[in-house]
């Protein structure tokens, strides 16, 4: 069996369905059964007609990063391709419109940009997009239809995604674009390909109802449903907002509450108070929302109440690059507050991990009492992804340690200083479990006190090592084979994703690597990363953000020396960049004095 | 030369390609555009028959790898068919609608396959093997050992046979005036070469018309030819080899002149002073026969794009009329082309 | 509070809510405010309430920003939440929204309110959470030790306004009254009866309840806001003044020289948990409430 792995971008503007057409792609190729991972770039301005790329990757194997090069481009619109044309490779396909209705000039049609080595497929496609449908807004559809046709891809998803994009609209609108989509279809079917793009046959086994596609956001609020949210705030921020706008849907059908607050700090403030008042609560925001936050932050860690808040990060400081993809706020979601306030921080490095992470902060929050941050990135948060979801709800719906019966009459602490430094809790409204918390220090009743700080601070501190041990989920991994390798990469967020591509081709070429990735950035897992770094010659810590933050953590925490790539693109990392750094790398460990 | 010159090539083969290789040396600076009808790179279509058995990927089959379109800045228009050469405004028209320029142009469009117009009806059930989709086709409808039936027979068609022969296909020829064109064959010549055609386990049909070209029934052979005195053979693909017709439409109403092909004196300059011509598209002026008259084959037409490409560059050199190439048996009785020769 | 001196818990009010048979709502931590702090008379007036509506303490979750007057909850036997400076009411909102059940008090200082707070103040108010929301006014930031607060008045000096202060102080009922604010009240600490009757019918009001409660810092302010100072401005709203009439509650608002106490404007409508279950009914296709 092949294995597939084709890359197609779809390039046009606003009003050309360009991301209308790749979502359709896209999730045909997963109802089909094939691993898909995908990522839309938008116009910045909100009104206009500006330049949309859908990109979507193909896999037989679930793949966690975009490949710097497509193998098809897709145009609907050749202005905005053309600068686009550089970005498939050579051999690869380029679709265009052989039939435009006006004429002009020289160099506006994209036949004359394609380089030397990339192929034409020249499709009339208005003319068929007229012929089929009377008009020509399913110009987006008949270059589907061919696309499928020529790569010989089933029409049946095709068929049912388009008839479920159109369901709501008048019958006829379904009618005409499948019939758009069959015209051209035949016409690619019937095409001589010349390009040697082949697609395998799909792993059939995952075909079910629970895989899914979906974003990084989307699996953030499965993740959140699963786990049983009961109360969600939230202020609008990109590229978080699509997290609240779902559960703004979905929390109420489960019978859920959701409040669009005055600003960020009300969203945790909220958050919080319901977390003290003994329900599951979130809050999502970015960068600039969670600097808002970090005061709240800190009285959640003083007053050990559960609490979830995602973060999705973007180009920073300040409002910063909105649109842009960046892992520039580790600092501030693991130190970020007044005092020594520990906190959990996860950072997922793919869409499935999204979910676990965000279901299993739930748990976190509740067990230690704790505020658990998630961060995700906007390139995370906005991709798709097919996903396995397990079957079985992987999330327990209540982990709280509560005061047991046998407590009960007894004058009650609720700070305690137990064993695991956790405290039994009650919630207001139970009998006989009254107390007060506050954001000052205080002792073991809740009453302000200053003398037992040192106390106190340990027993914060200590009883949050015990995440590291939480059942069922990773928190750090190891992939490329164990024992002493010549390289190690250690990396964490979506960054992971070019990471894990770029060590297996450098594993092919013959280079001796592994990586591993860290999904606890707080507390964070010093001894395992030590152990991984003892097997390493040279170690490369690539990440999105200026002075390398998450470097800046494991040099802290490991002395053993390492190499940092740090970029701040605004886009995901690049697999050649991470792969250059690895060779130098290697080259370094086997011969030394180069250096 | 100047620099901001802009070469225009209409066509993609052996012609146009020598004629880019010399433009660019001898204007580095220059912008060189060759425009296509097909979508591939030159490849070598002589090596074609090679897709029955080696290789079937086209990569093999480029003349140039593409690093060379890529340092020599040759950009190569592929999927792009002119539909009109406006000589005095010196723009030509692509058939999706965009305006090129040109400084010179070269008209290096070669020749489409000669069909008569008694057969034009059943061209959807005819097979060509001009260019490299095409023979891909042929090769995947064949099945092997295989029957084809040969209309015409011209070199290109006899060096084709000669190959599917040594593979084991059956051919039949349907012997035409055009059999082994562009050679000028005399009757006795004829006879002789059809017997060589025959020992060589050609079978010759002659003296016949096409009647009918059918669908084959199902189960059948694909083809089902009848001829006007009743005969019919099943086959398994019919292709005509029948010569070659100049690709010029394009060029009516360009203002330069034209017969057949295109008109150019010695120089292969046409009627019109910046559009130039070369390869199977041009009839060049011959004062010995006083006429204009065709050079067909690989290096006749390669040296016409290199005296082109010097000539649009400043040079007055003149093609020479050389002599026909002749048809022959080897010691082994089997039928030699010269246009089979290639470099 | 370094140089102050010890707080006193006094042994006749001690005597006195003993007597009312309040003291169990009361915790045992004794209050940490000033002899004399007007907020004394106003944890005695929220137990009399809570005393009076029968409320179960268990039931009663007590919210507060930072000052003086939001070390409140410490003095209460009842759930209680000490949060930041000026965050009391979206604390208090995810509560209420966590649980219906719970009778909510959001408590804080003139400053935790309308200076650090004041953002919040016109979103719970606009959406009704349906909270009581007891903003104790003494004109100045006590706990910091007398700065200026924005309900300080003019020419009032302060360690932070040597010079007199010249910011005009905000008007804070009016504030109220132009968020749709379902209840208004105002209060005075040095009337502990009129107190707690305000308050007991600001916890009975179904909806975001506000009351405004004029209170001395004995401490830090010795010209403005003193008892004798309000005991002569403060007067009684009229008798005749009706509730439901908005204009006529903007115009007693407005009268800053005598303060109006009693109930200033009243009004039924949806609480925040009314909307969030319209919404679930929404969701889930049921027929909304008419
Ligand atoms: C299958 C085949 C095998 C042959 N084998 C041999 C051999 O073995 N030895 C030998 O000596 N000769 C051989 N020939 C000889 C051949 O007849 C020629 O002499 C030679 O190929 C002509 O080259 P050219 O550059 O003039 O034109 P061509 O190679 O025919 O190229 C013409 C080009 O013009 C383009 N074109 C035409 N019209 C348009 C338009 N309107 N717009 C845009 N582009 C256009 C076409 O796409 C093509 O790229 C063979 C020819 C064929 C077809
Ligand atoms: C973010 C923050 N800024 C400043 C402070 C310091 N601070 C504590 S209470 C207070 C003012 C209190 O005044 P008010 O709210 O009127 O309450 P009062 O003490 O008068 O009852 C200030 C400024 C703080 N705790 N937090
Ligand atoms: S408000 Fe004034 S009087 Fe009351 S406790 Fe604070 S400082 Fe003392
Ligand atoms: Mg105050």
């Amino acid at each position: 069996m092949t294995d597939t792995d084709i890359q197609l971008m779809f390039c046009g503007s606003a009003g050309d369905g360009t991301i209308a057409v790749g979502d359709i792609f896209k999730r045909a190729m997963a109802k089909a059964g094939y691993k898909v991972i995908a990522f839309d770039i938008y116009p910045p301005e909100i009104r206009g007609f500006g330049k949309c790329i859908s990109r979507v990757r193909v896999t037989s194997r679930q793949a966690y990063s975009l490949k710097q090069q497509s193998d098809v481009l897709v145009s609907l619109n050749d202005s905005y391709a053309i600068p686009h044309v550089t970005e498939i490779r050579d051999f690869g396909s380029v679709i265009y419109d052989q039939a435009p209705i006006a004429p002009m000039a020289e160099g506006e049609h994209i036949s004359g940009h394609l380089l030397p080595g990339q192929l034409p497929y020249g499709l009339r496609i208005r003319e068929i997009s007229d012929q089929t449908t009377g008009g020509s807004k399913s110009k987006n559809i008949v270059a589907l239809g061919y696309l499928a046709g020529l790569y010989g891809i089933k029409g049946d998803p095709f068929h049912q995604i388009i008839q479920e994009k159109f369901q709501h609209k008048d019958p006829s609108i379904s009618e005409t674009n499948l019939r758009a989509f069959d015209t051209s279809y035949d016409e690619g079917a019937s095409t001589f390909r010349l390009d040697f793009i082949e697609l395998g046959t799909p792993e059939r086994q995952d075909v079910g109802n629970k895989v899914q596609m979906m974003t990084g956001n989307a699996a953030v609020v499965r993740g959140c449903l699963d786990a049983g949210l009961n109360n969600f705030f939230g202020y609008p921020i990109t590229p978080a907002t699509s997290i609240m706008e779902s559960l703004a849907t979905e929390l109420p059908r489960r019978g859920g509450r959701i409040v669009q607050t005055e600003d960020e700090i009300s969203a945790i403030a909220a958050t919080i108070g319901a977390g003290y008042a003994g329900t599951r609560a979130a809050t999502a925001t970015s960068g600039p929302g969670l600097a808002l936050m970090i005061e709240m932050l800190g009285l959640g860690v003083m007053a050990e109440v559960p609490s979830v808040i995602f973060c999705s990060q973007r180009g920073g400081p300040s409002t910063g690059m909105p649109t842009k993809t960046e892992q520039s706020d580790l600092h501030l979601a693991v130190y970020g507050g007044a005092g020594d306030a520990q906190r959990i921080v996860l950072a997922p490095t793919n869409v499935e991990g999204a979910y676990k992470c965000a279901g299993k902060a739930f748990e976190m929050a509740e067990k230690y009492q704790t505020p658990v941050i998630v961060l995700l990135d906007l390139y995370l948060s906005n991709r798709y992804e097919t996903v396995v979801l397990p079957r079985q709800n992987p999330f327990e719906a209540d982990s709280s340690k509560y005061r047991s019966h046998l407590e009960r009459g007894v004058a009650y602490n609720r700070f305690a200083l137990t064993e695991d430094n956790i405290s039994p809790r009650t919630i207001p409204g139970e009998e006989g479990g009254i107390h007060t918390i506050t954001g000052l220090e205080h002792n073991e009743m809740g009453r302000p006190n200053d003398q037992i700080h040192s106390k106190m601070s340990e027993k914060r501190h200590n009883k949050l090592l015990q995440a590291f041990d939480h059942p069922g989920i990773t928190i750090h991994k190891r992939f490329g084979g164990e024992g002493k390798v010549d390289v190690g990469i250690l990396g964490w967020g979506s960054t992971f994703g070019e990471i894990f591509e770029a060590m297996l081709m450098a594993q092919a070429e013959g280079i001796n690597c592994s990586a591993m990735k860290v999904v606890m950035l707080s507390p964070l897992p010093s001894q395992p990363i030590k152990e991984f770094f003892s097997d390493c010659g040279e170690i490369l810590i690539p990440e999105l953000n200026y002075e390398g933050q998450f470097a800046n953590l494991v040099a802290s925490a490991v002395s053993q020396p390492f190499t940092r790539l740090n970029r701040v693109p605004g886009v995901p990392m690049q697999v050649e960049d991470i792969l250059n750094q690895i060779r130098h790398l290697a080259d370094r460990v086997k011969s030394p004095t180069a250096a | 030369m100047a620099s901001t010159e802009h070469y225009v090539i209409i066509g993609n083969g052996v012609a146009g390609n020598e004629a880019a290789c010399h433009l660019r040396q001898r204007d580095p600076e220059s912008r060189i555009t060759i425009i296509t009808a097909g979508r591939l790179l030159f490849y070598s279509r002589y090596e074609l028959p090679r897709v029955f058995h080696e290789s079937c990927d086209w990569r093999d089959f480029l003349v140039n790898p593409i690093e060379y379109y890529v340092k020599n800045r040759i950009n190569v228009r592929r999927n792009s068919f002119v539909t009109h050469v406006d000589a005095h405004r010196k723009t030509l028209n692509l058939a999706h609608k965009e305006e090129i320029s040109y400084s010179q142009l070269l008209v290096a469009s070669g020749g489409a396959s000669y069909l008569p117009a008694e057969l034009s009806d059943f061209a959807p059930l005819l097979n060509h093997f001009n260019l490299y989709s095409a023979a891909c086709k042929v090769r995947d409808i064949l099945p092997s050992k295989g029957k084809i039936v040969m209309l015409g027979g011209d070199v290109l068609g006899l060096d084709l046979a000669r190959n599917l022969l040594k593979e084991g296909y059956k051919i039949i020829l349907v012997a035409t005036e055009q059999t082994f064109w562009p050679h000028r064959v005399d009757s006795d010549e004829r006879a002789l070469f059809l017997g060589a055609l025959r020992d060589m386990g050609v079978e010759v049909i002659e003296e016949v018309k096409i009647e009918q070209i059918q669908e084959g029934a199902p189960g059948m052979s694909a083809r089902h030819v009848i001829f006007d005195d009743g005969r019919e053979i099943f086959a398994d693909v019919v292709m005509p080899f029948l010569g070659l017709l100049p690709a010029a439409d394009f060029m009516m109403g360009s203002g330069v002149d034209f017969e057949r092909g295109l008109l150019v004196s010695t120089n292969l300059r046409t009627t019109d002073q910046n559009i130039w011509a070369a390869g199977d598209v041009c009839q060049i002026w011959s004062s010995q026969e006083n006429q204009y008259r065709f050079y067909y084959g690989w290096k006749n037409v390669k040296k016409m794009g290199e005296i082109a490409a010097r000539n649009m560059t400043g040079d007055d050199i003149l093609w020479e009329t050389a002599t026909d190439h002749k048809m022959y048996l080897d010691e082994n009785k089997q039928i030699i082309s010269p246009y089979w020769e290639h470099d | 509070m370094g140089n102050l001196r010890q707080p006193v818990y006094l042994e006749e009010k001690l005597e006195q809510v003993r007597e009312s048979g309040r003291l169990n709502i009361r915790s045992k931590s004794l209050p940490t405010w000033c002899p004399g702090c007007g907020y004394f008379s106003i944890v005695d007036g929220v137990t009399m309430a809570i005393n009076h509506l029968q409320i179960h303490q268990k039931d009663v979750t007590v919210v507060s920003g930072i000052g003086c007057a939001s070390r409140f909850p410490f003095f209460l036997d009842t759930y209680g939440f000490h949060t930041l400076h000026g965050r009391t009411l979206p604390v208090a909102t995810g509560i209420k929204v966590a649980n219906d059940a719970l009778t909510v008090l959001a408590i804080g200082g003139d400053g935790d309110a309308f200076a650090i707070g004041g953002a919040h103040i016109p979103h719970a108010a606009r959406r009704n959470v349906d909270i009581t929301y007891l903003v104790f006014d003494n004109g100045i930031y006590g706990l910091t030790k007398g700065q200026t607060s924005p309900t300080s008045v003019l020419g009032f000096t302060t360690s932070t306004s040597p010079y007199e202060n010249q910011d005009r102080p905000l008007n804070p009922l009016l504030m109220m009254l132009s968020y749709d604010t379902s209840w208004i009240g105002q209060s005075y600490a040095g009337d502990p009866r009129h107190l707690s009757d305000m308050i007991t019918q600001a916890i009975a009001h179904r909806g975001f309840s506000y009351l405004h409660i004029l209170s001395p810092c004995v401490t830090f302010d010795k010209t403005s806001k003193t008892y004798s100072n309000l005991k002569a401005q403060v007067q009684l709203l009229p008798d005749d003044h009706d509730s439901s009439d908005k204009i006529a509650a903007i115009k007693h608002a407005m009268d800053v020289d005598n303060p109006p106490i009693g109930l200033f404007y009243k009004e039924n409508r949806p609480t925040l948990s009314d909307n969030l279950d319209l919404i679930v009914d929404k969701a889930r296709g049921r027929n909304a409430r008419a």
